[in-house]
Formats: C-alpha cells, structure tokens, sequence
C-alpha cells in the first residue's frame, strides 16, 4: 500500500504542535505543503462540529472508528509529554522520543 | 404499461389540481357557477397524508367541472386504474325541486341512480329558489329539502345541503367547503390507499422476471403526482425518493446486463438536473426501465421541485451537492461512452446551475443561523467543485501555466485523475497553424520566477504527464499497452510531470519519448500513430472540447485565455465570498489568495497584496509556517511593487522570522539584505515592527546580578539573533520592569553604541544606571536597524529561538537584577575611646570597616574640627584591623587573620594626605582596616591644678575634638558615607595640691599628686616647681623634688604624688608677673596607639624611644598664702545635735564679727553694709530665703550678726553643706572657721509608719 498520512496535533488556537508524516510511500518534497494545507482547511470543518457535539470532533470528521486505538495511544503518549514540568503546554513538541513512538504506532495501526 | 408513458406525461401537463365533477341535475351551474367558484381555491383544507394524519393544506386549487364535459367522458376503465388520480375527488350534485310530487316521481329515482356508484364521493346542493318573501314556496322548499335528507343522509354522513340563491347564507358555503374537502379527503384516501396495495403487489414481483420498472414508476409517480397536486408535497417527495432509491437498486442489481447510459445526445453535456421536462420520458425508456443519465436527472428534478415548493432551497443545495459527486462518479464509469471531457463539463453546468436555482429560491433570514452558514457552505462546495473542473479543462487545453501553482491548487487537481476517453482525441487534420499558436503560447508563457530567488519545486498540477497520458491512450488504440510497459519504470509517473511537459522543449520531449520507443521491439513510426507534442494534445482536446460543450457561453469561458480568466476569477471569487459567509475562513481565505495571484498577474497589485495579506495573517495567526512561507513572498513582491516600503520592510522581517529550514540559506541572507536595505533607504517615517521571533534575548543563567542602592552596574543579557548574517544594530534598548510595585513602570537601559549581532548566540553587556531598590524582570528589547525601529517580547528559553514564534507564553519572571535597600555598606570608627594626648602629636585610629562592600578605589576626605589639626610632617599609615586586635591581645579574629596572611606584605601601608583626601588602597576594600592619622589637639590654655579646697571643675568637653569623615566610594563614586568622629584629648596629669604639713619654722610641705589621665605608663623624669610671688622654695634647691626617685614610672589610671618643701617668701620679690605657680614635669609616656595615648612615632621605630620623646608638663597651681590680718569672722554655727534627716528643716547658721575697721575702707558709706552669698549644691540642698543679699554690719570693732538660713536637705550621706561667702571682701581678710571645706552627715529620712501595712 502505497498511501501516506499526515498526522498533526493541533493545539487549542489551530496552531500544529506536532507534525509526522506516516506511511509507506515514497516522501515527496512538495507533499508536506499539501498534507499541511489540507489539514488546515479540514481544520474548517473540525471548527464547525465543534459548535455542534460535545463528543470528539475527529468522530464526526473522519473514519475515526478504524483508527481509535491509534488515537488513544497517541493521546495517552501526549498526555505523558504534557507532565513533563519542562514542557510549555501549546508550544511544539520536539521531543524524539514522542516522535519515535508516535511513528512506531502508525506502523502498527495505520 | 410501458406505452402509457406518453399519455402520462400530457395527462400530468394538463392536469396540476383537483377536479370537483358537478353534477347538473336541474341545469342550475350557470346560475351558482360564479358564486362556487369564488370558493377557490379551498382555504385550509384538513386532508389526510400517506400516514393518515391530519395535514392542514392552506390553498388547496381545485376545479369544478360539469359531468358532462368532455374531459371527463370517453376514458377507458383501463386507464382510470392507472391515472386515477386525474379523475374527480368529489361530486356535487345540483338540484332544485318546487313540486313535492315531482321530486318523488322524477328526481329521487334520478338521483338514486347518479349516487348509486359507491365509487364516488358525493353530496347534494339543493337548491332553493323560492324568495324569502314567498312564504308558500319557502315552506315547500324546506318540506322538499327535508324529503331529500331523509332519504339521502344517513346518520354517519350528512349528505346534502341547501342553498338559498335569494336569501343570504352564510353557514352553506362553509358547509359546502367542508363537504367538499370531507369528500376530497375520502377520495384521497381511497386512492392512496389503491396506489398502495397497487405498488405493494407490484413490488412483491419484483424480483420475477416480469417485473417492469416502467410499471412500478408510473405507479409511484402517479401516486406522487396525486400528492402533488393534494399540496401535500412532504409525501410527494418522499415517494420520489423511494423511487429514487429504487431505481438505482435496479441499476445496481442488473448492471450485468448491458444497458445504454444515456448522455450521447447533443446538449446533454448541460447537467439537466433541475428541468424535469427536459427530455419526454417516453424518449430515455430502454426496455423495462430508463436510461440512467436521463431518469436520474429527472429524478433529482422533480425532487428539486418539491423541495422549492417547500421553500427549502438549503436541502436543494446539500442533496444537488451530493447527487453531482455521485453522478460524476457514475460518469466517471461510463466516460468512455461519452464524449471527450463530458464529466467535467456536466460537473461545471450542474454545479452553476444549482448554484443560480439555490440563490433564487433563498430567502435571506428566514433560516436559523447555522443553517444559513450551511447553506453557503454549500455553495462554497459547489463554486469550488465547479472551479476545479473548470480548471482541469482549462489545463487540458494549454492554459496550464496561466494555473497559480498553489497549495490549493495543486491539492485538488494533482489528485483528480485525467479523463479517461476510450481514445485520446486526434489532433485534426487542418491544426497546424493551431497547434504552432500553442507553441507559441507555451513559450511566451513563461513560468512565474518566485521573488528572492527563492528556489522550489512548483506544485504539480497534474496527477501524471500529460503527455505521456494522452500518448498513451492514442497507443493503445493500435499498440495494445506498449506505454504502459514502460510506465513501469519507476520514477517516471511520479516525477514531476511539470519539467518534462512545460519545461522540455516539444522536440526534446519527442526526442526522448522517442528513443524510449526505438528500444523496443517494432517500428512504431509505420504502425502506430506518431506519438503527439504536448501542444498538438492541447490542440485536439480544444477541438474535442468544442464539440463537447453545447453551452455557448461556457465555451467562450475557454476558447480565450481572457475569457478563461475571467470565468476562473468568478468562480473563485463566488467559492471565497460563500466560505467567508459560512465562516469557513480558512477555505475562503485560501481562494483569496488564488484571486490576489490573478490580480498580481494582471498588474493588480493593490488588491493582490490586500487579499495576499488576508492570508498571511490567517497562516500567521495559526502558526502554519510552511503554508506562510508560501504566500509570503508574494505578498512582499506585492509590496514592493506597490513601493509600500514599510509593509515590504515588515514582510521581508516575518520571511527571516519564519522556521530556518523553510528557506535556504542563500534565501534568507537575500531577505536579510532587503531589509538592511530598506532600513537604511529614505524613508520618511521609522517603522516599528515586531521581531519577537526573530531576536529573542534571555538573561543570563544563574543568580541575579545583585547591586546597591544606587550604584551603576552592567548587565549581560543574552540575544539571539535569527538574521543568517551578521547585522549591525544602531542602538539597543532594554526594559526593566520591577516586579513589586505596578506603578513604577518601566526603565529603559540602552547601549551606548552600535551592536553587531552574529546569528546565534550573543552577549550583550549593558550599562545600567543606578536603579530603585527592587527585583527586576527583562521586559521589551527594542532597538533600531536605520529606519526600522524593532522590539522583541520574546524570550528564549535558553537555547535558540525556536519556531513557536506566535505564541505568547507567559513570561518567565526570573529576576535579572536585584537591586538592595538602602543599608549601611561601610562603617568608619575611631580605633580608641580612651584620650590621648592634648597638645602633642598623637594617632587618631578610625576603623574603615566595609559591610560586604567592596571599597575599591574610595576616598576619604578628612577636615578636621577646630582646635585639631593634622600633623603634615608624618605619613598616614593603614594596616589592617585584627592585625591590630591580634596584636591587642584579641583572639576573636584569629580566623581573618590567617585569611590575611597571604598579603600580610600589603596590609601595612603609608599614605599621603593631598587636599584632605587619602586614597585608600586596594588591598583594604574588602578588610577591616584602620587609618591611623597624625594629628595634634591645640589647647592654649594652661592646665590648671586643683586643690583640695576648689574641686576638679574640668569639663569633658574641654577636650573633645571632632573629625568630619567623608568616604566616597562605589564603582563611580556614586556612594557616600558621612560621619563625623569625636576623639577625647586630655592631658597626661591632673595635677591636685594640698599642704601637706605646715611645720613651725614655716615651711608648707606642698603635696603634689598627680592623677594619670590617659591609658599609657607614664615615666616622669623630672619635675620642678616654678613658684608664684610671695613663696620660695626652701634652701637654695631649683624647686627639684629629690632627684633619685626618677623615673618614677605612674601606671595608667594610678596616681604619685610628689612632695616640695615651700615657704612663704616675701610678697614684693614675685611681683604681680607670676600669678600662679607653674608645675613642670617633664615625662616620657610609653603607650600603645591602639589603646589610648602613646607617642606618635612611625610603628616600627617603636623601639628607638628615647630622651628626646620627652615632653613638657606644665600646669598651673594656686597658692594662697595664708590669711594674715582678717577683717571679718566667719564661723559657721554648729548644727543641732541628734543629726539632720533628709527631709528635715534645719536652720543653718553663720556669725560674722568685726574684727578690726577697715581703716582705708572708711569713708565710704556702704561699708556699713556686707553683701552676703549662699552657695549651696542644688542637688544636695533646697534653700528657703535670700541666698544673697546685704546686711548691715556696723562699723565698729567687735560688732557681729548672725546670718541664717533655712535649708532642707535633700540626699544622705556626708554631703559639704552650704557656705556663706563674701564675695565684697577680698579672701585675704577673712577668718574662716572651719578654714576649709568640711562635710556633715545626713541621715537618710525616718520610716513613715503610715506606709507600713500589716501583715
């Protein structure tokens, strides 16, 4: 299968804290500006279910039911970044170690 | 059933209501017709929906028809079943009767034979023409009327009603309304009903073989149809969409078989979707069923209509939107059926033609807010879905390099797959001249060069080479897959198609496309057609396109490169202004930027930056900096253009604030220099900007800089520079910001010259003027660069600015500068409290004793008070202080000491005094020290010696002196330190005389004792007395005391006496020259500095002290020869025995006698009066009565008085008690007695025993 996906978290004011591009095909150069614009116009869509469900956004944007065990994975690897004392809640994650699970569970997932 | 198709549709286009048949018995419809039909259309009609529940109709049209018209006779029963619905929903039978005998014989078989038909539903209108005036007839008509409901009501229905044409009733049109509708809704249900059971028997065939879809539609559509023209719309449409959902299950289930598609007609290329009459059925029937393209359409049609008579435009919008992605997918399937790019074209023509429907249709504000942002939502969809296809087309016909190579862009077309003709259309025979324009407009189009020079690889506009695409379709034709056996290499299809089908020349593309095909095994030049140039591809599509598109106007939108743009601006602009409304900002914002890149092509730049700058800021604002790095650069390019410098100025800032890795090195230095650039150039006004995430600065790590009050100091900070050169900055101002107190707003430090920052890292030293005590914060970092005036709020958090450039964090409040309260930092002191010597050279020890502040480089200014001046002709020395104490026998500092030793060779130091000021040395500033000055008390005045008789009456003050000490100190001598010392000079002895014995040859042995005064050993070496007139020594002798008891060594505090043997001598020898006998002692003092009083020679030389450190006592005494011829008598009178008491009134008394005249005395009159004094100690003695005064004494020899006085005293103890003097009469002629001072006990007062309380 050689389709890709770009994963980002997105932090309370839109703004990506977390970027990784998952999958097996081949990493083209001008990919990241599209993965990144598309992501940011779906961000349109996230915004307008907020208003309406109080339940996750994502459930209603995309195929979430496929890839929930991803998310909780995630979510629980970036709940562990967030009690890091050192970490600024909102500003980037740079951590490798995040970086390096974060692509181990797409391959595991994805 | 099949053929009825064509009936169905005139019957369903001639017949859109109700039809009421009326049934004229009497021919009374000429008359009542006007009046019944100014009954229509029927106002709120309760009828019946599919489900059986009341539905109020509000205008239901109907028409009434009379039985014997033609549209209602010459029917088949056949085709009653089917259209059913057209037949009438009620009967209203017209009659009229004056004769009771002939409604009997005539009309009531009449009737009952009209009504027989159970099918119908039916009521009868009597008509009364008697005239209320007629009472006769009136009464007939009643008697008549009620015949007729006997015998045609029943108790479950009323069925008749009666209309007076000459009298006025009301009630009758309301109640021929509601029978009207009762029957219309009886019919209605009826027929459902038969419908229903028609469909359900129909459908439990459906899967026989002689299921006829045909059947089934005009069926459910007749039943559709009937709701429709019920009004009740809700169930019309929903048997649509059952229909709907049929008909594609049919499609699905039987796709085995094969079946035309439709679509092939000229024309259909324009999406029908919303024009239900655009093709009769009866044309799009294959076999059983329809033709997909064709009925689906209709479907979606008819659907569409109800929905606006529903007035839900919105729900048009979302179903239309959903239905053109499915049916473009399901002509996706077909395509190779269909004309060349008839997918797109039917995409764009359905989108548009959804679009102007919805907006027609739509009512502003009638819909709750969520909805209406839906609805424009939806619009955005579809002008955007519309713009792509839009832009495909236009693509495949050479307009490709016209396309912004955008995100937005390239995501949606470089995903949507080219069309897939079964042939790629052939260039025509005749093109060539067409096909060199093509060429032409290629090269002249040349590809947009990105400002900066900034390098990237344009965005793909397309999912593979086009080329290679359309070749390939052509080859398979006659080749099989040649091409797509070398599209297996890899690296071909997902390059970039832009280099090899915009950049390559034609030829060089055919070239190698060429020598590719040579490889293989064949002669392609003879039997495969020769593989095509880009621009003969772009030609052929034109013309296949051309005979695709039957819309003249879309066409004309492609056939010029103006009209292309002009139709792409408008459907970009209707995608962006219908996001914004739907708060979709991001999509609207983008498609802003797709319109500024059309303006910027077209010289527009006003707009362009504006709309450029619309999405800058939403990428800025949301931190999307690979997105911004795109944009941005055109938005300065803009700028530039538009010479709006300070906006350039800004943009070229935020291009060097973006992440490092967006742009290359070579990039970022080219924005670096425009800025420096523009900084520098003329303009007229500085341009404050932002910089926050591209200088950032920090404080150092570590504690904070701690200083003073009041003292200056530097402050390294930290700056990170994001330029990739060096840049040099004009200035660099810093704030403070105290954390305490609110009010004390900001302080600025600035560097005084101009900066080079490197990249990276920098360190930045800071003068910082004194500052209020407080802790202080980094605040603001703003600076100038020419013209542009910078600040930056940003701090890093240690390392180099990271890319979360547009967050605001919350500031670390880190203090970077403590400043301290006010406190002492420095203390002077004198060394020794005890005296030192008046009038002689002596050490003034003052302890500089720093309070964890370094002295370096202070000055002391010395003045010295009057009466104390500097000896100029020693060094001042300085040596450290617990050597001092170490020396004086203190321990306590033995720890310093040891700290000392290491520059035990500096804390020994001789200074020079110059304008009163000493400059201390290094060595001290940070040790306890002591200055030790050469001074000299002046004291003019001859010590005095007391007697026994008159008491020392040497005040302390005498001998105080007074140092005003200034130390000035501090980096910039910015601290002071004030203080003046007071030291106590005194002389060595105190010197008291008293007659020791006086012998009878008349010799006074004359006792000298002297007190020590000071806190030093003193050795007297000689002593002599120089005697006043009137007293010789005795012998011949000097006035030497015997010489062998020098030295006599006088401890400190310790007394000696010396005794000299006197006599009284004769008066006249002395004269008046020598009032008072001079003491002279000359003595060494052998003491300590660091104690009390010493002789002032240098430390070292301590040990030479000899003969010539002598000095010089002298000391005046007062000596009185005794009283040789007394005028007067004093004795005071003894007190009373038993003692006194404190507290007691005692009288004290005094006698004084005459002893002899006062013969020179004697001629003055005032001589008989003696003035008298009192002196008493206050704090000893309350006197009652005149303490001075005169009394007369007479003048005669022998006379006496007795003076007395009352006193009380006050203290017990041996006190001297109050003496009478004469102050008139000169010493030498009283006799007192007692001679001298006496003392007297006093005892302590008598307990009170009224004090005493019991136990």
């Amino acid at each position: 299968m050689a389709s890709t996906a770009c994963f980002i978290i997105v932090s309370r004011n839109d703004i990506p804290i977390y970027e990784a591009e998952v999958g097996s095909a081949l990493k083209k150069e001008e990919a990241a500006h599209q993965h990144q614009f598309i992501l940011n116009a779906a961000l349109d869509i996230v915004q307008d279910i907020a208003w309406n469900t109080s339940a996750m956004f994502l459930k209603a944007v995309d195929r979430f039911n496929d890839l929930v065990v991803f998310f909780q994975e995630v979510h629980e690897l970036y709940i562990k970044i967030l009690l890091n004392p050192l970490y600024l809640p909102g500003s980037r994650i740079t951590s490798s170690h995040f970086d390096t699970k974060v692509r181990g569970l797409a391959r595991k997932y994805l | 059933m099949a053929n009825y198709l064509a009936q169905f549709q005139t019957i369903k286009n001639s017949c859109d209501h109700l039809i009421i048949a009326v049934e004229d018995v009497s021919d009374l419809w000429p008359i009542v017709k006007a009046r019944f039909e100014e009954r229509l259309p029927i106002k709120r009609a309760c009828l019946n929906n599919k489900t059986r529940n009341p539905v109020y109709v509000e205008q239901l049209p109907a028409e009434f028809i009379l039985t014997t018209d033609s549209r209602l006779r010459s029917r088949f029963p056949q085709e009653q079943s089917v259209f059913w619905f057209r037949e009438p929903y009620a009967t209203v039978v017209l009659v009229t009767c004056e004769d009771l005998d002939e409604f009997k014989t005539i009309l009531k078989p009449r009737l009952k034979l009209i009504v027989q038909n159970d099918e119908r539903e039916w009521f009868i209108v009597f008509v009364s023409k008697a005239h209320p005036s007629n009472d006769q007839a009136t009464k007939l008509a009643k008697k008549i009327y009620a015949k007729l409901e006997v015998d045609f009501s029943s108790k479950k229905r009323e069925r008749c009603c009666k209309l007076d044409i000459h009298g006025s009733e009301p009630s009758f049109w309301e109640d021929l309304d509601s029978k009207i509708v009762e029957s219309i809704r009886n019919t209605l249900d009826r027929r459902i009903q038969f419908y229903e059971d028609e469909i359900r028997k129909f459908s439990e065939q459906r899967l026989m073989p002689v299921w006829n879809f045909c059947n089934f539609f005009i069926l459910k559509e007749s039943l559709a149809f009937m709701f429709e023209m019920a009004h009740l719309h809700e169930d019309s449409l929903r048997e649509y969409d059952e229909l709907d959902i049929c008909y594609l299950e049919t499609v699905n289930t039987t796709a085995t078989k094969h079946r035309e598609f439709g679509g092939v007609d000229h024309g259909d290329d324009q999406a029908a979707l919303l024009k239900p009459g655009y093709k009769p059925l009866s044309q799009i029937v294959q076999d059983d069923s329809f033709r997909e393209f064709e009925f689906r359409q209709y479907l979606f049609a008819c659907q569409t209509k109800l929905l606006f008579k529903l007035n839900r435009s919105v729900e048009v919008a979302s179903r239309g939107y959903s239905f053109v992605i499915s049916f473009s997918k399901t002509l996706a399937l077909h395509e190779n059926t269909l004309s060349f790019c008839m997918r797109e074209v039917w995409v764009i023509t359905a989108c548009l033609a959804l679009i102007n429907a919805t907006i027609s249709h739509y009512k502003d504000g009638i819909v709750a807010p969520d909805v209406e942002k839906e609805f424009y939502r939806l619009q955005g969809d579809l002008y955007s879905l519309s713009r792509i296809k839009f832009m495909r087309l236009a693509y495949l016909i050479g307009y490709g390099a016209h396309i912004e190579r955008s995100p937005v862009n390239s995501a949606a077309l470089s995903m949507l797959p080219w069309p897939k003709p079964a042939v790629w259309p052939l260039v025509p025979p005749d093109a060539s001249s067409e096909v060199l324009a093509k060429e032409k407009m290629v090269f002249q189009a040349n590809p947009r060069v990105k400002h900066f020079g900034i390098q990237r690889k344009p965005l793909p506009l397309e999912p593979s080479v086009l080329l290679r695409e359309a070749n390939r379709r052509r080859a398979s034709l006659s080749a099989g897959n040649m091409f797509e056996m070398l599209d297996g290499r890899p690296g071909f299809t997902d390059g970039s198609g832009l280099d090899s089908s915009l950049r390559v020349s034609p030829l060089k593309g055919n070239v190698s496309s060429m020598s590719r095909t040579n490889s293989s095994p064949g002669n392609f030049e003879t039997t495969v057609d020769r593989p095509m140039r880009l621009s003969e591809i772009q030609v052929a599509d034109e013309h296949a396109l051309h005979q695709t598109i039957s819309d003249p106007d879309l066409w004309k939108s492609l056939s010029s490169l103006e009209g292309f743009e002009q139709k792409y601006l408008e459907l970009t602009k209707g995608a962006a202004d219908n996001y914004h409304r739907s708060w979709w900002k991001r999509h609207g914002v983008v498609l802003d930027g797709e319109i500024a890149a059309v303006c910027y092509k077209n010289g527009n730049y006003d707009l362009a930056a504006k709309s450029y700058e619309k999405v800058c800021a939403l990428y800025a604002g949301e931190g999307w900096q690979d997105l911004l790095a795109e944009v941005l650069p055109n938005l300065a390019e803009c700028q530039k253009i538009l010479n709006d410098q300070a906006g350039y100025l800004s943009s070229c800032v935020r291009l060097l604030s973006l992440d490092k890795g967006l742009f290359l090195t070579k990039e970022r230095q080219a924005f670096q220099s425009e800025v420096v650039r523009l900084a520098h150039s003329e303009m007229k006004h500085p341009v404050p900007l932002d910089v926050s995430s591209l200088i950032t600065f920090s404080g150092n790590p570590g504690p904070p800089l701690e200083l003073c009050d009041g003292d200056p100091g530097t402050l390294s900070v930290t700056v990170w520079s994001g330029f990739p050169d060096d840049i040099t900055l004009d200035s660099l101002n810093l704030t403070l910001v105290t954390t305490s107190s609110v009010d004390e707003g900001v302080k600025a430090i600035k560097s005084s010259s101009t900066i080079i920052l490197n990249p990276g890292r920098n360190n930045i030293i800071l003068d910082l003027p004194p500052q209020k005590p407080g802790s202080y914060v980094l605040g603001v970092l703003t600076g100038q660069i020419g013209h542009l005036m910078f600040r930056s709020h940003s701090f890093s958090k240690g390392g180099p600015a990271d890319s979360d450039d547009f967050m605001s964090y919350e500031k670390p409040t880190r203090p970077i500068l403590k400043v301290f309260k006010p406190r002492a930092l420095v203390d002077l002191a004198a060394a020794v409290s005890s005296a030192l010597l008046m009038n002689e050279p002596q050490w003034i020890g003052l302890i500089v004793k720093p309070v964890n502040y370094s002295l370096k480089g202070a000055v002391l200014h010395v003045d010295t008070g009057p009466g104390l001046k500097i000896e100029e002709s020693y060094g001042i020395e300085m040596e450290r202080y617990t050597k001092v104490m170490q020396s004086a026998g203190d321990n306590g500092h033995a720890h310093d000491a040891g700290e000392g030793c290491s520059s035990v060779a500096e804390e020994f130091m001789q200074l020079t005094l110059t304008d009163g000021k000493v400059q201390l040395p290094d060595w001290a500033s940070n040790i306890n020290s002591v200055l030790w000055l050469p001074v000299r008390a002046v004291d003019d005045r001859l010590a005095r010696g007391s007697s026994s008789v008159t008491p020392q009456t040497q005040s302390i003050v005498d001998g105080m002196r007074t140092i005003a000490l200034k130390l000035e100190f501090g980096i910039t001598h910015n601290q002071t330190f004030e203080r003046t010392v007071a030291v106590h000079f005194t002389d060595p002895f105190h010197v008291s005389t008293r007659v020791a014995d006086r012998c009878k040859d008349g010799t006074l042995l004359l006792q000298v004792i002297l007190h020590s005064q000071v806190k030093a050993t003193l050795t007297i070496y000689d002593a002599w007395l120089d005697l006043q007139g009137g007293f010789v020594h005795i012998g011949q002798g000097n006035g030497r005391p015997t010489s062998s008891f020098f030295p006599l060594v006088i401890s400190p505090s310790s007394r000696a006496g010396i005794l000299f043997g006197i006599r009284l001598g004769n008066l006249t020898t002395g004269g008046e020259a020598d009032p008072d006998s001079i003491l002279n002692i000359r003595y060494g003092i052998s003491g300590d500095r660091t104690v009390g009083a010493h002789t002032l020679v240098a430390v070292e030389n301590s040990e030479s002290v000899g003969d010539k450190q002598n000095f010089l006592f002298r000391s005046a005494l007062v000596l009185q020869r005794p009283v040789l011829d007394p005028c007067l008598a004093v004795g005071f009178l003894p007190l009373p025995s038993g003692g006194l008491r404190v507290g007691q009134l005692i009288n004290m008394k005094w006698r004084i006698e005459r002893l002899k005249d006062f013969e020179e005395n004697a001629d003055s009159c005032d001589n008989a009066e003696v003035l008298y004094e009192i002196n008493a100690n206050p704090e000893n003695w309350m006197i009652a009565g005149r303490k001075r005064g005169h009394v007369s004494l007479s003048e005669k020899q022998g006379s006496r008085i007795i003076i007395s006085i009352i006193c009380v005293p006050l203290v017990a103890g041996y006190v001297r008690p109050p003496q009478l003097g004469l102050p008139n009469i000169d010493e030498a002629n009283l006799s007192c007695n007692p001679a001298g001072p006496h003392l007297i006990c006093v005892l302590p007062p008598a307990l009170s025993s009224s004090f005493c309380i019991p136990a």
